[in-house]
């Protein structure tokens, strides 16, 4: 028994199974509606029942009041269909963003290969094509540990019989741990994607900036690969951040990308850079090469960052201070097990940073 | 996949800003006439985003249930005489000092944010103020009520408005007020929107409805639930101001620094008031006034000026010299107004010796050392009959207005005392935060209404403090002012409760 959830306002239709909740199956079906915690303790993802019966599930009395429920609101994380629906969500049409279904797939490994010394490339053919916008990322399942794990996509959304992940060694972490010592070529995982709202708002017309450090450099690259292939005219820059020379990856591909398309321009930063390395470009961190780069004028860009959370957090501020603000900032955060602790109070002052 | 219908966000554009329309035979100049004397530059409206979205419509059905069921409250308090199930009576002068000092800001804010909702050059700002504006109003409507049937059995709460424009400590609130609505739209935004709706509301509204809370007062706590499901739209409406304010041009950050700097310390010097209701006028403590500061700014506010550093906002000035106060300011506001109880709305009292060990335990670094002997001796004092009451009228500070009775934080022993000439006269201050306010506008704070300045100047309908007190203030001499012990206050929660001494029964029998 199956019932169909119809989402306003943008009038997607999602088939939700008996059990599911109307945020699982609207994600697994492409259609994005806001969340954060994932388990009604949050409200980020209140919506309004405007037809049919529902079952509201766990939603914690403070994040679902009352007069909410008598309104009909539920947490569509926590709320299950009892009939057929019509909600109404919070959502913003975002032009760029395609909606495209995730699915799951099995993927065979058809390489790996050193891109640094702590950072591994993996590319996976799938049993069938896949369609993903750049920037996005899957979910990677790998034997014997709980949980999928999140990885961005590198390759382009054209290469759509692979993916390619970029896997920095989290010290101590059970799954990059497994994919750095025991995976091995031919090896069959399960995957399933695309998730994320971490990709190129095309339509806007603004010349676009791509921060990336460490393994965080996978979606830019997919991104600026694909708007490069797409014969896009804005000016493109891409700054890329590491330790030290070893650990700037893919730098000749970038390097020959620059040279070949006028409106790219690659700028690496080292902020360790180890003597023999003999490093003539910019030493200093990523953000700091930004600044220096643009003078410390941000304006007027569209900015996209991707890495770990001290990067983005120092390239957040580096652009506010040369004025581009929330609105045109758009990143990926990689949290591991060991960002979860950093949880201290935050501000209501902004909604995504 | 096609848009068969509107979301929200643009539903609500076409029921708000697509109301408004083009001038086009009035110069834009002489529609807005306040937009920019202040400094202030937007160069584009329509980047303000919505703080939230609600028509009138829904507004009226949403509001209208919350007033049945608050009511409901009401009614039921009265007829089961809530008022006899307060913890102790002493509770009741916390509320009304809220009625006297608190409530009638609500209606400042009313006029407030329907002044500025009229000022604003981009109609999003202009309906988000005009909804505030109504919240507003309904809930000064909403306080009086709830606090009305105390008026029937309680005294100091008869002349609440009458009060809150005369009496001099009263003059605290109101004259925080008066100085955000008399600055431009912009300042009164920073002013009322961000620092008091935003960063010190948890330490005003929620420490006197937590304590109606933990202290038998239904009615109080049902408004302020009430109450709070408004105050979220108000945070959000603070924190849009000033994210517009501060992406729209750079040469706002410096003006938006020093707004934050001047009404940070402004309202930290009003939260004296609430430090003494937290820590000497609640018979059931929730918190000690430290521990809210702590929580509610150090931890709360330090998060959002973390935040804010991203625009190139600081920490506001003095607050290094605020958070040095959380130590001190409740026990030398009590004693500011245990020293001038004869002349004020409600009745002060010395803590019990459990009350004082409570006090001990929360301060330990201040509270035995600087404050519990002076306790001790005016409680001794009272026990001999001479209850301590100062004869004489205190000094002023020109910009907070609150008796000059605060210390330096490096040596609690001697009173702070700052000077200003201005024009050859010389401005007397409480800190370096309301000098520094003064020297910025001297012009504005020159015209402070001090009360006993005014009382000097015979302004006040007499030539001693007893007429002023009876014919200005219109207190009940004997009845609304004094010490708690002995007041017709707890004389009759005596009797409600049975508490007379034996002393008393022996002389009805006899």
């Amino acid at each position: 028994m199956s019932y169909e959830v119809t989402v306003e306002p943008t009038g997607d239709v999602v088939e939700v199974e008996d059990g599911q909740t109307i945020l699982d199956a609207s994600l697994r079906q492409g259609v994005w509606l806001p969340f954060a915690c994932g388990h009604g303790t949050c409200g980020t993802c209140k919506v309004q029942v405007l037809e049919g019966d529902v079952e509201i599930g766990d939603a914690s009395p403070f994040a679902l009041m009352d007069m909410e429920r008598d309104e009909g609101k539920v947490l569509a994380c926590c709320a299950i269909p009892e009939s057929d629906l019509v909600i109404e969500a919070d959502v913003d049409v975002d032009p760029d963003f395609e909606g495209l279904p995730v699915e799951d797939f099995t993927a065979t490994v058809e390489s790996l290969t050193n891109l640094s010394p702590t950072i591994k490339g993996l590319r996976l053919r799938l049993d069938r094509p896949v369609a993903f916008q750049a920037g996005q990322y899957i979910n990677l399942r790998l034997p014997g540990v709980d949980g999928a794990r999140a990885f961005s996509i590198a390759n382009v959304p054209s290469d759509s019989q692979y993916v390619e992940l970029h896997i920095r060694r989290v010290p101590e972490g059970a799954a990059t741990g497994y994919i750095h010592d025991v995976l091995a070529e031919g090896d069959e995982l399960k995957l399933s994607g695309p998730y994320g709202q971490f990709f190129v708002r095309k339509s806007a017309p603004e010349d676009l900036i791509f921060i990336a450090g460490g393994s965080g450099l996978s979606s830019p690259q997919s991104m600026v690969l694909d708007l490069l292939e797409s014969g896009d005219t804005r000016k493109i820059t891409l700054l890329q951040g590491a330790r030290n020379l070893s650990e700037l990856y893919n730098r000749e591909l970038f390097t020959a990308l620059a040279e070949k398309h006028d409106n790219f321009t690659y700028v690496p930063a080292l902020d360790n850079p180890e003597d023999g390395d003999d490093w003539a470009g910019f030493s200093g961190y990523v953000h700091e090469a930004a600044i220096d780069y643009f003078d410390g004028h941000f304006g007027g860009h569209k900015a996209y960052l991707c890495g770990p959370p001290p990067m983005i957090d120092a390239a957040i501020t580096a652009l506010m201070r040369g004025r581009l603000f929330e609105k045109d900032i758009f990143m990926e955060r990689f949290l591991t097990a060991a960002d979860g602790a950093e949880g201290a109070s935050k501000s209501a002052l902004f909604k995504k940073i | 996949m096609t848009a068969t219908k509107l979301n929200l966000k643009d539903r609500y554009r076409l029921l708000t800003r697509d109301l408004d329309w083009e001038y086009s035979y009035q110069n834009r100049k002489d529609v807005f006439p306040m937009e920019e004397f202040e400094g202030i530059k937007i160069t584009d409206w329509s980047k303000w985003e919505d703080p939230f979205r609600l028509t009138m419509d829904a507004y009226w059905k949403y509001q209208a249930e919350k007033e049945k069921k608050l009511y409901a409250i009401f009614d039921a308090f009265a007829q089961n005489n809530g008022q006899q199930n307060v913890k102790d009576a002493r509770y009741v002068n916390a509320i009304k000092l809220f009625l006297t000092g608190v409530s009638p800001l609500e209606y400042q804010a009313y006029n407030g944010f329907a002044h500025v909702g009229r000022q604003f050059g981009g109609v999003g700002a202009r309906v988000a103020c005009q909804m505030q504006s109504l919240d507003e109003l309904r809930h000064v409507q909403t306080q009086i009520h709830a606090m009305s049937h105390y008026n029937k059995h309680f005294d100091g709460f008869q002349d609440f408005a009458h009060m809150h424009d005369r009496v001099w400590y009263l003059s605290v609130p109101k004259s925080f007020f008066d100085d955000a609505r008399s600055a431009g739209p912009f300042e009164f935004m920073v002013a009322i929107g961000f620092s008091f709706e935003y960063v010190l509301t948890n330490l005003l509204f929620v420490p006197f409805m937590s304590g109606a809370a933990y202290n038998g007062d239904m009615a109080t706590v049902t408004f302020g639930f009430s109450a709070q499901s408004d105050e979220a739209r108000h945070m959000t409406l603070g924190l849009e101001i000033i994210k517009f304010l501060l992406e729209q041009h750079p040469d706002n950050v410096p003006i938006v620094q020093r707004w934050i700097n001047k009404w940070f310390w402004r309202g930290t010097r009003m939260l004296a008031l609430v430090s003494m209701m937290m820590d000497y006028m609640l018979p059931n403590r929730v918190m000690s006034w430290k521990e809210a500061w702590e929580v509610y700014f150090e931890e709360a506010g330090g998060a959002l000026f973390k935040d804010l550093a991203r625009y190139g906002i600081e920490m506001p000035a003095y607050a290094g010299t605020a958070i040095a106060e959380k130590e001190h300011l409740s026990h030398q506001t009590w004693s500011i107004f245990y020293n001038y109880t004869h002349a004020a709305a409600f009745h002060t009292w010395m803590p019990d010796e459990r009350e004082m060990d409570w006090l001990s335990e929360k301060y330990p670094n201040t509270f035995d050392k600087y404050y519990r002997p002076r306790f001790e001796h005016w409680r001794e004092m009272e026990r001999a009959g001479e209850r301590f009451y100062n004869p004489t009228l205190p000094m002023l500070c020109q910009t907070c207005q609150i008796p000059m009775g605060f210390t330096e934080m490096n040596d609690p022993t001697l009173v702070s005392y700052r000077q200003s000439v201005y024009k050859g006269e010389r401005f007397n201050f409480c800190s370096d935060g309301c000098k520094d306010i003064f020297d910025h506008e001297p012009e504005k704070y020159v015209q402070s209404w001090l009360p006993v300045h005014q009382i000097y100047q015979g302004n006040c309908g007499g030539a001693d403090v007893e007429t002023v007190l009876k014919d200005y203030y219109k207190m009940n001499l004997g009845v609304d002012n004094m010490d708690y012990r002995g007041s017709p206050d707890e004389q009759r929660w005596k009797q409600w409760h049975n508490l007379q001494s034996a002393e008393d029964k022996l002389k009805k029998a006899s």
